[in-house]
């Protein structure tokens, strides 16, 4: 039986179910998601507040990073996957059909769970996103790949090879670019989809330590398969059992006195 | 038995037997035209030969053994000669080549061994290259100039080879002269021609054109003049010298000297001369124009043409299969219609080409270029422009011809990409198409270069649809010069594959021709694996720069 102590008491707690507008960034409503005749997601509802970090946890195939795909569309490279119902971005659904998903996805990043770089240089890799928008002058850009990598924790160990190739970088370095390369367009929301599975413990320390500072910029979502991460780095957690959301609560609470069954089964380690 | 079966060594056996029998088939194939195209260029001796003929009368034969047969006697039996004083069963003949072709009947002639009575090797022999009536074999006596003698006995090889010298060098000067001003003004002139003919067309052929037309060929008729006079006296330079030799029948010739190429004296060469002049002989055969109906001389047209078809074709056919390729992998449904088109252009690999040929006539020549002709060239009706077969029809004809390589290799390049490269991108803003545009085709571009790779193999040694949509054996001018626009893709141009099934079996010299056609074979393959070795150059060059970690 593992015992788990969220030791991320920092921030105080919100009422999940009434958020303000101004405390909201991102908002699920009833959501539903069919790859082709089997149904992934169940009727989930759920409001993703600012400047927080929020974690999905659940086991495996639970369908949180379905959910998470579903944050930035990105699902639509699904060609079976068809969603019903809506998620707002400043009270905008993104599923709309005038919504433009290129600028959608400008501000909603995302980072995946294998780190993966372009073929490029470190600098190259953190201006991609600049130069999409056709941001092409030095300075600016200098300035971006600076900022960023200093936010993504990075910036120390390249600086002195920003013109090497991405891949010669370690896989949590990566990682850190990766994250860098979407911290530079500046989005509002960051997705993570298990960030640091892919990595050893060293790496998944710094990166942890990462997403706690991204908050103060960003709003962080990030699905785990970790608990305790889940436990150490998110300010709610929302817990996903068979494509439905079971229990979404302040971390605190929903490690410490879970009101479900299915949860506490599961984060006592009874099953996933 | 049963488990040495089972233990997979026979299994071994057999892969390895095919590795090995199909790397001798290789290695044989390339040692054998490289060493008969090679020793083609080594010096052999002069032989200078008695042969005494069965009627009892002696014959001196001077010339180089090209090649030896041994032959039943009872063949030559058959054939109506009879040996005297000779009863093995077979006999060596030898194939001497004599030269002198303008006062011996045939430059080849067959020798049987028995019959000769003497051979020697003298030192004194010489092999004159001539840029007409091919080689000269002979002893060297005099040097005329205005036909007066100029050389005494000893130094005769010194003044035989300054004049040589000079004679080559005003021949150059001459060609020079001939193929670019002389060559620019005759293309002007006629484009002045093509030009009063648009007018005329149109119907705006006004006097006043008329004369600025005509003012302007008088002026480069009178530089044209010029230059002819210049001409003419280059050569009148040049036909100042003759050189005197004595043949293998004994009598004394005199020999233009405007005509040779180079003289050598074979038997008296040390090794590293042999060396030198093998390398030199090499030199000239990929660099010189060819002679006396492609027997003689060198293949440079061919091997120009054949690069810059390929080349062409390249440029044609990569951006088209890239883009079809693109549309078939990336935006195509995934349906039945989508899996019709691959196979339907995986089948146009087999089709044989000269059926290509055929559709490159038929379509591009006849109705593409005819209709451009039309178009864009009626000044010059009659006489075709793009309406007859040309480079440039040639290379788009290969194009088609490779195009399903470079789509399937290209298809295979961009389903080995890891998807998650495609969704970073995707996630950071890019639509579909600057995702493939910045990350997607750079990292399918080594697998383009390998279709690339695969389509310039199969083109460059392609030869039947050639003939029918642009390959002649003797083109006039390279389709690249000095007149605007400089690239003339409208010329027929030489091949190497074609050159060789034009020595080899369109010759009228076909002893002449052989060694040429193994020579021309082993060079063709030779730029065949040039370009080859470029391409995958470029290609583990990209390769290495767009290497992805788990790929």
């Amino acid at each position: 039986m593992i015992s788990v102590t969220p030791t991320n008491q920092q921030t105080e707690s919100l009422d999940l179910d009434n958020l303000t507008a101004e405390q909201t960034a991102m908002e699920i409503r009833n959501l539903n998601l069919h790859y082709g005749d089997a149904q992934a997601l169940y009727d989930i509802s759920m409001a993703i507040p600012k400047n927080r970090v929020t974690a999905f946890i659940g086991p495996s195939g639970c369908g949180k990073s379905t959910l998470l795909r579903c944050i930035n569309r990105m699902n639509d490279l699904v060609e079976i996957c068809k969603v019903n119902g809506q998620i707002r971005l400043h009270d905008k659904n993104i599923y709309d059909k005038d919504v433009d998903v290129a600028e959608l996805r400008r501000r909603v990043g995302m980072v995946f769970q294998r780190p993966n770089p372009f073929p490029k240089s470190i600098y190259e890799n953190v201006v991609y996103g600049m130069r999409l928008q056709g941001v092409n002058d030095r300075r600016t850009l200098d300035e971006v790949v600076e900022r960023s990598l200093k936010g993504a924790a990075l910036w120390d160990e390249v600086k002195d090879r920003l013109n090497a190739s991405a891949f010669g970088l370690s896989g949590g370095q990566q990682q850190r670019l990766v994250i860098a390369r979407a911290i530079a367009i500046e989005p509002e929301v960051l997705l993570l989809d298990e960030p640091t599975s892919a990595l050893d413990p060293i790496s998944t320390l710094t990166i942890e330590e990462l997403i706690t500072e991204l908050k103060e910029k960003y709003t962080v979502v990030i699905v785990t398969h970790n608990m305790q991460q889940a436990a150490r780095v998110s300010d709610q957690t929302a817990f996903m059992y068979m494509g439905k959301l079971i229990e979404y609560a302040d971390t605190n609470t929903l490690f410490t006195t879970p009101t479900q069954k299915q949860t506490e089964d599961y984060i006592t380690g009874r099953y996933g | 038995m049963k488990q040495w079966f089972n233990s997979g060594k026979p299994w071994i056996w057999l892969t390895a037997g095919s590795v090995s029998i199909s790397l001798i088939a290789v290695i044989g194939l390339l040692v054998l035209i490289g060493w008969r195209g090679l020793s083609f260029f080594w010096p052999t001796a002069i032989h200078e030969m008695e042969v005494r003929a069965n009627d009892g009368s002696v014959s001196t034969i001077i010339g180089e053994v090209y090649d030896t047969e041994t032959i039943p006697l009872e063949r030559l039996r058959e054939s109506g000669v009879e040996l005297a004083n000779y009863d093995e069963e077979t006999l060596e003949r030898w194939l001497i080549k004599v030269g002198n072709r303008e006062y011996v009947p045939l430059d080849f002639t067959w020798v049987l061994a028995p019959q000769i009575v003497r051979d020697e090797t003298p030192a004194d022999l010489a092999k004159l290259e001539r840029s007409k009536d091919g080689n000269f074999y002979g002893y060297v006596v005099d040097v005329l100039e205005n036909g007066e003698s100029v050389a005494h006995g000893e130094n005769v090889r010194e003044v035989l080879e300054q004049r040589i010298e000079r004679v080559v060098e005003l021949n150059e000067q001459a060609a020079d002269l001939q193929d670019s001003e002389i060559g620019a003004i005759n293309y002007q002139l006629n484009e002045l021609r093509l030009e009063r003919r648009a007018l005329e067309l149109e119907g705006e052929l006004t006097e006043a054109e008329k004369a600025r037309i005509a003012a302007e060929e008088e002026q480069l008729r009178q530089d044209y003049q010029v230059l002819e006079d210049k001409l003419f006296a280059l050569r009148e330079q040049a036909s100042r010298d003759a050189v005197v030799m004595r043949d293998m029948r004994g009598a004394e010739v005199t020999l233009p000297m405007y005509r040779m190429l180079a003289v050598y004296y074979p038997n008296d060469m040390n090794i590293l001369e042999k060396i030198g002049h093998f390398f030199g002989q090499i030199g000239n055969f990929v660099s010189e124009n060819p002679r006396e109906a492609n027997t003689e001389g060198g293949v440079f047209p061919a091997i120009f043409g054949t690069v810059f078809m390929v080349l062409l074709m390249s440029v044609i056919v990569t951006p088209f299969g890239v883009v079809a390729a693109i549309y078939l992998h990336e935006y195509a449904g995934k349906n039945a219609v989508t899996r019709l088109i691959r196979i339907a252009v995986i089948n146009l690999a087999g089709v044989p080409s000269i059926v290509y040929g055929v559709f490159g006539l038929g379509f591009f020549v006849y109705m593409v270029g005819g209709s451009l002709d039309q178009i864009f060239y009626p000044e010059a009706l009659p006489s075709p422009t793009f309406g007859t077969p040309g480079v440039m029809w040639a290379a788009i004809t290969l194009a088609i011809l490779t195009l399903p390589v470079v789509i399937v290799s290209t298809e295979e390049g961009l389903s080995r990409i890891p998807s998650t490269l495609r969704e970073g991108s995707l996630a950071l803003g890019a639509t579909k198409a600057e995702t493939l545009w910045r990350i997607i085709i750079p990292m399918a571009s080594p697998a383009i270069m390998t279709g690339l790779i695969l389509a310039v193999a199969r083109a460059a040694g392609e030869v039947a649809p050639l003939m029918l949509v642009g390959v002649v054996k003797s083109a006039p001018m390279l389709p690249v010069d000095g007149n605007f626009p400089y690239f003339h893709l409208d010329r027929k141009f030489m091949h190497l594959g074609f050159h060789i099934y034009d020595v080899g079996f369109q010759s009228p010299n076909v002893e002449a021709a052989r060694p040429l056609v193994y020579a021309t074979s082993f060079l063709l393959v030779t730029v065949i694996v040039g370009l080859n070795l470029t391409a995958i150059g470029v290609r583990n060059h990209l390769r290495e720069k767009y290497r992805s970690l788990e790929h």
